[in-house]
Order: C-alpha cells, then sequence, then structure tokens
C-alpha cells in the first residue's frame, strides 16, 4: 500500500491542483475579488474530488475491470432517469439529484463509455478486432448515451461523446477503411441531428457563422468573448483588472467563458501557459497508456486523456470564434462539480492504470 | 482469457496511439494559432473595443455668465431648478410613487401614461423624467414627502432667469434651445443641448456668455449602468458682461412709457456714449419665453399687432419731423446760406410749383430768425432755406450728426433708416429729386427716417460741440475720447441757444415742459403719419379733434442736460402720441430731473 502511495504519478496529480488553482483564481476573479460563491466551492470540491481519485488509484484494478459494464449501465440509468424526469416532470434537464448531489450524468457517462470500451478491446482477441460483428458492441455502447444526450438536448456533450468514441476505436485499432466510413456516417447524419436542435442552438450555430452580424443577440456572446481576449494582449490586463469581466460584458464568465476572463487578465502567456498545462497532462496520460502492459490500461489511459483534450479544445475553439457556442466548460477551471468529478475521478483511474502497468493479466491481480 | 500480449496488436496499438498524439498536439498548435491572432495580431483592434464597451463620455454644460447693470445690478442670471425622475428598480408600484407625487405637482394624464409606457421599455435602473425645472418650494414639498415616494429621483439644473422680467428684455434678449441652423454654430460644438442667447446682449455675446463645456469619463457597465467617474473635466462658467444700462433709469422710463401704447426713449452719456437707458414698449418678458409651456404665450406675443419683439429703440423708423430741423439750420449757416440776422416771413404757407406748402400754424409766425424757427418749430423758415442748400448739403450733415447709420454696437436687426439725397433717389426709385422734397425733407417728413437710438446720438452731437459722440452698450473701463468735428463749432453754438430756448423762453414749442430742477435745451418733433387733407385743414380745429389712435401723429422731443456743459442727451418718441410738445417733451423733463436725482 505505501509503496503505491509512493509510486503515485505526482506529476499528474501537481498538474490537476495547479490547473484546478489557475481556475480559482479565475472564478475569485470573475466575482469581482471575492471567494464567495465560486472560488471557495470550487477549492472543496477539488479537495473532496483528489481525494476520492486518490482512492479510485488505491483500489485493485481487478476490481475496476470487473465492474467496467456495471458502471455504464449505471450511469446509463441515470442518464435515461434524466430523460424520463425531462419527458413526465418539469421539463428538460441534465441534472439529476443523487444522494443530494446535483450531478450532470452525461458527464459521467463518458467516463464508463471510456471503462466499458476499454474492457471490451481488453477482453479482446486482435485478431477478432477485423470482424465487423465486433463493431457492434462498441458502436452501441457509443450510440445509446449519444442518443440520449442528443434528445436532452445536449449539442456539445453529444459531440463530444462523438468524438471521443471516434478517438478511442482509432486507438483501438481497428481497420482505417470502417474508421472512415464510421465518419461519412457522422457527417451524413448531421441534417437529421440538425432537425432535433432547439431554436436557442440553431441561433448558436448561426451566430458563429456571422458574429458581427448581430452584435447585441445572438453574436454578443462571441463578440464580447473575443473583445475580452483580444484586448488582454501579451500580458493582460492584470489580476482582478479585467474591465469585460467586472462590467459584465462577459457571459456566463464563471463557467464555459472563464478561459476569456484569464486570456483578458493574463494575456496571451497566460492563455498559452493553461494550453501548455493541460498540453503537459493529457501527454502524460498517453505517457502511461503506452508504459502499460494491457490493454485495458492503455484504453483507459488514452481514452481519458482524449476526453479531456475534447474538452479543452472545443471550449477554447467555442470562446475564440473557431467553433459555434456549444456549452462546453473548460475542465477543472470553469465552475461546475460534475464536469470536475468526471476529470478528476477519470484521471484517478489513470493513475491505479499506471500503478497497475506492469501486469498482464488484471483478473490475477 | 485475458491475455493481450500480442506483439502485432501493441505495435499497431502504438502506431495508432503516436498518430492520435500528433492529432492533438497540431489541434493545440491551431488553437494557439488562433490565440495568437486574437491576442498579440488583433490585440489593439480589441483593445479599442473594449474601451468603447466601457467608457462613455459625458458632456458637463457651463454655466452661462451673467448681465449686469452699470451698477451691478444683475439683470440676467441662472437659477437652480430641479428635474425629478423616477427609477423603476427603486420602487415596488411605480403607479405609487407617481400618485403620490401627483399630490404634490400635477402630473398630467397623458405625461403619466408615456412614464408607465417608458418604465416597461427602459432598463430598470434607467431614469425617467418625471417633472422638469421644479422650484424650491416645490422641491422642499416633495423632499418631506420622499419616505412615500419611491424611486424618485432629483437632480439639479440651472435655469436662465431674468431678475426683472420686461424690464430690459429687448436689450438682453432671452436664450432657447438652439434651432437646426444654429446647431452648426462653433461655439455650441458638442452641446447640442446648450441654450444660447437668441436676440440682444445674449445672442451677440453667446461665444462669451457660454463658457467652456467639461467632459466627464464614466465607465459603464454592460446594461449601461454607470461603475465610477474615470476622469472629470469641469466645465468653465462662462463670462459675465456688465452693460451700461442703468437700472433705475430704464424702469423709470418704462414707467413713464406705461400710459402709451408704444414708444421709446434713449438716454445716452455724451461724454462717453454709454447709454444710459434704451427702452421701449410694448416689451415681453423673457421669463415666460424660457418657462415650458410657453406655446400660449408665444402666440399672443405673435398675434398682438404692435408687435412686442420689436425693440423700436433701434428698429422703430419714424419720420423726426421737427428734431430734424437743426441739421438744416446747421446746413444754412455752416454753408453761408443764413446767419443769425437771416429773417424769413411766415404768413403759414409758401407755394413751389403748383403745390402750397403749410407752416404748422395756420396762420403764420411772422418775420422768424433761426433762432426763432428752432424754438417755435416754424416751417415755412425751413422750407425757405433748404430750397437754398439744397438736399445733398442737408444729408451730408446728417450723416455727420450720426443720422442714417447703423452703430457698431452689439445689438442685432438695427434699422439703418435714410437720410434721402438726389443719389439715394435714383438708385432706389430711379427718378429724379424734385425741389419740393426738399421741403418736405427740411422739416423731418417725407423720405427721412430715424430710429430713437440715432436720435439721441445725433443730440449727444450737438450737445457736446460736435464730438463725434459713438453710442455703447458695453461698459468699458477705459476713457473714451471723441474726436470734435471743428467745421460746426459755430453753427452749433447757435442751434444749442435756440434749443435752450425752445425749452426755456415763452412761445418755446417745449415752455410748458420746462425743468426748474434740471433745466434742459431741447427740440420737439411732430411727425405726421399721413397727409392732411385741405378739408381738415381749413377746419379750424383739426389738430384738437380726437382722432383715430392709429392716424394720430407720432410724438418726438431730442434734448439735453444740463445746458451748460451738457452731460445727458435723450430722444423721446412716441407712437401717435398727438403731438411732441404736449406728450414727448414731459416724459424728457422727467427722465432728465429723475436722472439729475440720481446724481446727487
Amino acid at each position: 500500500m505505501l509503496n503505491k502511495i509512493r509510486n503515485l504519478n505526482y506529476l499528474l496529480i501537481f498538474l490537476v491542483i495547479l490547473i484546478s488553482f489557475i481556475g480559482a483564481a479565475g472564478l475569485y476573479s470573475a466575482a469581482g475579488g471575492s471567494y464567495n460563491p465560486w472560488a471557495s466551492r470550487h477549492l472543496i470540491r477539488l479537495a473532496l474530488f483528489i481525494i476520492l481519485a486518490f482512492i479510485l488509484a488505491l483500489i485493485n484494478i481487478k476490481f475496476i475491470y470487473q465492474f467496467a459494464y456495471v458502471f455504464f449501465i449505471l450511469s446509463l440509468l441515470l442518464l435515461l432517469s434524466v430523460e424520463l424526469i425531462g419527458v413526465f416532470g418539469k421539463g428538460a434537464t441534465r441534472w439529476i439529484n443523487v444522494f443530494g448531489f446535483s450531478i450532470q450524468p452525461s458527464e459521467l457517462i463518458k467516463i464508463t463509455i471510456i471503462l466499458a470500451l476499454a474492457r471490451f478491446y481488453h477482453d479482446l482477441k486482435f485478431d477478432e478486432i477485423k470482424r465487423i460483428k465486433n463493431l457492434f458492441f462498441p458502436i452501441l455502447i457509443l450510440f445509446l448515451p449519444f442518443a440520449l444526450v442528443v434528445m436532452q438536448p445536449d449539442l456539445g456533450t453529444a459531440l463530444s461523446i462523438a468524438m471521443l468514441g471516434i478517438l478511442i476505436l482509432f486507438a483501438s485499432g481497428i481497420r482505417i477503411w470502417k474508421f472512415v466510413l464510421g465518419i461519412f456516417v457522422l457527417i451524413f447524419s448531421i441534417p437529421i441531428l440538425l432537425n432535433y436542435l432547439q431554436p436557442y442552438q440553431k441561433d448558436r450555430i448561426f451566430s458563429f457563422l456571422n458574429p458581427e452580424a448581430d452584435a447585441l443577440g445572438r453574436g454578443y456572446q462571441l463578440i464580447q468573448s473575443k473583445i475580452a481576449l483580444g484586448s488582454g494582449g501579451l500580458t493582460g490586463k492584470g489580476f482582478l483588472e479585467g474591465s469585460q469581466s467586472y462590467l459584465q460584458y462577459l457571459p456566463e464568465k464563471q463557467t464555459d467563458f472563464i478561459f476569456t476572463l484569464i486570456g483578458e487578465e493574463f494575456g496571451f502567456i497566460g492563455t498559452m501557459f493553461i494550453i501548455l498545462l493541460f498540453l503537459l497532462l493529457i501527454s502524460v496520460c498517453f505517457y502511461i497508456s503506452i508504459k502499460s502492459n494491457h490493454i485495458f490500461g492503455r484504453i483507459l489511459s488514452i481514452g481519458v486523456g482524449s476526453n479531456l483534450f475534447i474538452y479543452v479544445i472545443m471550449n477554447i475553439s467555442m470562446v475564440s470564434g473557431l467553433m459555434p457556442v456549444v456549452g462546453i466548460p473548460l475542465p477543472l477551471v470553469s465552475y461546475g462539480g460534475s464536469a470536475m468529478l468526471a476529470i478528476i475521478i477519470s484521471l484517478g483511474l489513470v493513475l491505479n492504470a499506471e500503478l497497475n502497468g506492469n501486469l498482464k493479466k488484471i483478473h490475477n491481480a | 482469457m485475458f491475455y493481450s500480449e500480442d506483439k502485432k496488436q501493441y505495435s499497431v496499438l502504438n502506431r495508432r496511439t503516436f498518430l492520435l498524439y500528433l492529432l492533438k498536439v497540431s489541434f493545440f498548435s491551431i488553437v494557439g494559432w488562433r490565440l495568437y491572432n486574437i491576442q498579440i495580431k488583433d490585440s489593439q483592434k480589441y483593445k479599442t473595443l473594449s474601451k468603447n464597451n466601457q467608457i462613455d463620455v459625458e458632456i458637463i454644460y457651463p454655466l452661462r455668465g451673467k448681465i449686469y447693470d452699470t451698477n451691478n445690478k444683475v439683470l440676467a442670471s441662472n437659477i437652480k431648478v430641479f428635474d425629478v425622475y423616477i427609477i423603476p428598480e427603486n420602487t415596488k408600484n411605480i403607479n405609487k410613487s407617481l400618485n403620490e407625487l401627483n399630490q404634490i405637482i400635477k402630473i398630467n394624464f397623458s405625461d403619466r401614461r408615456k412614464i408607465l409606457e417608458l418604465s416597461k421599455k427602459v432598463k430598470k435602473f434607467q431614469k425617467i423624467k418625471v417633472l422638469e425645472n421644479i422650484n424650491w418650494s416645490q422641491l422642499e414639498k416633495i423632499e418631506s414627502n420622499k419616505l412615500n415616494i419611491e424611486g424618485i429621483f432629483i437632480t439639479q439644473d440651472y435655469m436662465r432667469t431674468y431678475q426683472f422680467d420686461n424690464t430690459v428684455s429687448h436689450l438682453i434678449g432671452y436664450t432657447n434651445k438652439p434651432n437646426r441652423e444654429e446647431v452648426e454654430l462653433p461655439f455650441i460644438s458638442n452641446m447640442p443641448n446648450l441654450e444660447i442667447g437668441k436676440d440682444g446682449i445674449e445672442k451677440s455675446f453667446n461665444p462669451n456668455l457660454i463658457g467652456k463645456s467639461g467632459q466627464r469619463e464614466i465607465e459603464v457597465n454592460s446594461y449601461g449602468r454607470v461603475i465610477r467617474e474615470i476622469s472629470r473635466q469641469d466645465s468653465q462658467k462662462g463670462n459675465d458682461i456688465q452693460i451700461t444700462i442703468d437700472l433705475r433709469i430704464q424702469q423709470y422710463a418704462l414707467n413713464l412709457l406705461k400710459e402709451h401704447k408704444a414708444g421709446s426713449v434713449v438716454l445716452m452719456d455724451i461724454n462717453n456714449g454709454n447709454i444710459l437707458c434704451m427702452a421701449s414698449t410694448p416689451s415681453y418678458n423673457p421669463n415666460k419665453i424660457i418657462q415650458k409651456p410657453n406655446k400660449e404665450y408665444w402666440d399672443s406675443i405673435l398675434e398682438n399687432e404692435l408687435s412686442p419683439l420689436t425693440y423700436r429703440s433701434i428698429q422703430g423708423l419714424y419720420a423726426p419731423g421737427s428734431t430734424f430741423k437743426m441739421i438744416v439750420a446747421i446746413a444754412g449757416i455752416i454753408h453761408g446760406i443764413i446767419d443769425t440776422n437771416t429773417k424769413h416771413f411766415c404768413n403759414g404757407k409758401i407755394g413751389l410749383g403748383d403745390r402750397l406748402y403749410h407752416c404748422w400754424k395756420n396762420n403764420g409766425h411772422g418775420s422768424m430768425n433761426v433762432s426763432d424757427a428752432i424754438k417755435e418749430s416754424c416751417d415755412v423758415f425751413f422750407y425757405e432755406i433748404s430750397k437754398k442748400i439744397g438736399i445733398d448739403k442737408i444729408s451730408k450733415v446728417a450723416e455727420d450728426f450720426g443720422l442714417g447709420k447703423i452703430y457698431d454696437i452689439p445689438l442685432p436687426n438695427q434699422k439703418k433708416g435714410i437720410v434721402p439725397s438726389q443719389d439715394w433717389k435714383k438708385k432706389k426709385y430711379d427718378e429724379s429729386w424734385y425741389p419740393g422734397e426738399t421741403l418736405i425733407s427740411a422739416i423731418g417728413q417725407g423720405f427721412v427716417l430715424t430710429n430713437p437710438l440715432q436720435l439721441a446720438v445725433m443730440t449727444s452731437i450737438i450737445a457736446s460741440n460736435g464730438k463725434n459722440v459713438k453710442p455703447n452698450i458695453i461698459k468699458q473701463n477705459n476713457e473714451i475720447e471723441f474726436e470734435k468735428l471743428e467745421k460746426y463749432q459755430n453753427a452749433i453754438q447757435i442751434i444749442k441757444r435756440s434749443m435752450f430756448k425752445v425749452v426755456n423762453e415763452t412761445k418755446g414749442t417745449a415752455y410748458n415742459s420746462r425743468s426748474v430742477s434740471a433745466p434742459f435745451a431741447g427740440k420737439t418733433g411732430t411727425s405726421q403719419v399721413r397727409r392732411i387733407t385741405v378739408a381738415e385743414r381749413e377746419s379750424e380745429d383739426f389738430r384738437k379733434k380726437e382722432v383715430e389712435w392709429k392716424k394720430r401723429d407720432h410724438a418726438l422731443f431730442v434734448g439735453y442736460m444740463p445746458v451748460e456743459n451738457p452731460r445727458y442727451a435723450v430722444s423721446v418718441v412716441i407712437e401717435h402720441g398727438g403731438s411732441g410738445a404736449s406728450t414727448a417733451a414731459p416724459i424728457a423733463k422727467e427722465i432728465f430731473q429723475f436722472t439729475k436725482n440720481l446724481e446727487i
């Protein structure tokens, strides 16, 4: 046990804490120089989730492996119940109360998808991957949550689930042509997806295409967030000096747009620093993946790293106008418990995979 | 079963992992490049946008300069007034607040509806104007009930006010919002809501009185709410202006004019040209123009056929009548046509061509020299001498004595009047001059037209022994020395003696108005406004008859005081006053006595 604690990847833990503290600083500034209401709770959550991650890192990997499908089905049921509450209850929602905690199952399901796929490919012999029939199960694992999230409707999360699936399937070694075919199918399903979109979501996409056309309406968010980033310049306006933020030009500055606040106050240097921290964190996941002797660990680490990557790229692209505003938070930085919980426990799983990387057979561990 | 040790699989996985990593690094590069473009390359653009987002510039209007009379009495200043606003977010029930306010100051129904409609449209922290320019006592009532009236907000403003209502209104003018053309004026610059002078001194001295605007940079948030003041540059108060008018005399003169429908009194200080009084009636009350609503008052002014907006002292043109005779006499003397001994016999009329020219005295004055002719205002004497002098020489003298001119004083729309000459008629009517017209002009009728200020200047030049007195309305500290018109010295002495006789000797036309306390000299004038028919002239008492006001003669008097070393010159014009002797001269007497009393 002590040995395990000693061998934990402290670089990964340090990166998580550092990024979360930068997030707390941003939230402190977003509240106009106050720990309340966001920064303090952000830090409390960090502490709780880190403890949770330690526990997950130290428990037997066999346990995680065995319950991978169970976790997936449980989280799928949670997602379904959100859907049912939406249908029979008080209108659409993304949250559900579990033991007094309000959580977003759509954030958790990404982690259980990774677990389920990791187990599936771990169990599959390499020759069998080629078989078409072995594509059925992974696609089902991806499609069920995807469909449920689309129906919520949460465009951003649905998109990130699809991307996560593609990246994991690619990493697991399925044939490139199948992969290309899959992407085609996805592209052709976009018009059908558009039909499911709520008017406000369509607005977001159109405002992305031409934000200046309606500067005070739909394009407002995007223009203001670009102004915040751009006016930060190289070195930024200084901590707590972001005028875009404290004059409330920045929309949702404590959640999805926190990156622009940091960009305004710390400039290009600040944004680059965050991006590099994330790249480093993802690199650590990839390094653990390569090092791992078993497929479960490999897919798990690569999946968690890819999940992180999707969050970061989507969020920054969104606030810098590279893609429509779809409501994806910046992991560990944005205020919000569910995404933070999902990210930290998934990194806890990666820590576990590293500790057990030398194993060849998980069931013997 | 749970093994996964196939070498081939691992090499595929490693390759895929590497490709995936490359993909991720390249995506990060794209995002990095994007951020570089926004934060470094286009940073300046976004910095400007951020500033614009953030900063609003508010203009601080300057306080308009005051206007004082010669004794530092305030004639125009600014009073504090208050505007009452309501801020929707500060009241639970805007209707109730308006009801409470209505108990104190009536808010009319349509205004109320507008306020309520507006309160639904604007942002809830934006203030909506409910009442404008309320005064102290109304403010006190509101303040004492403030607890009951939720959400009200009071701001201070300034309103131009004129302490003496219509006493100096023509001269000072009034202020109002600029019209479309005036907005372009340079002194308005960035203050489209500035009240500017529309007439009189207020108009002429706009650039001095306005002062300089200040500005306040304020930080506003995305809802337009003001967060803080960033910088403030206070406005600069406009310059004060002191005019030469003595309010006491002005008020006294207006009081004397009260019993007449229309007229003017001008009093000048001969030594420096300062206009001490320039009263015109009817006048208007500028305070009633400034206070909104003013439509009713405006309409009443515009409908008044006496045209209260006309400043008769400089804009009213009158035939000078007999007050012009001094000019003719001076012309006769300097051209050697008459001297003190030259006599003409007046039998009441003379003939020229096929027309008869009458003296005002039907049976004639008998034998007259120049002194008697002025004293008794004999027309025939002047008919006779004007025939010999000719109109051009008369008009030259008239111009030297300040007639037919616009003066260099800062009052808009002065009327020039007419000093007729042969050239003038040729140009104006393309007709040659008829000898009979010289006769008519010699008694200040016909083409000759002057305004009351010109008559006062003429009298000043005579009284000062030919100093080229120029009128002045803005008080100056430096001594003014006017050049002397040497060639008129001898003639002026003769004329001044005659003018003394007009007032102070029996048979003088203004003898009834002589003053013991303030002896003065002068000349009456009565100018016809229509031709008198032969039938009327034959009826013995046509002058005494009650004639319709509009058809009555204008009454004029010009004079100076004291007789020796004169200091003051006056002109009095009463429209349709009857005769100069009966109506104008007594007013001049009162003015002189009042002015003399002030000196003690």
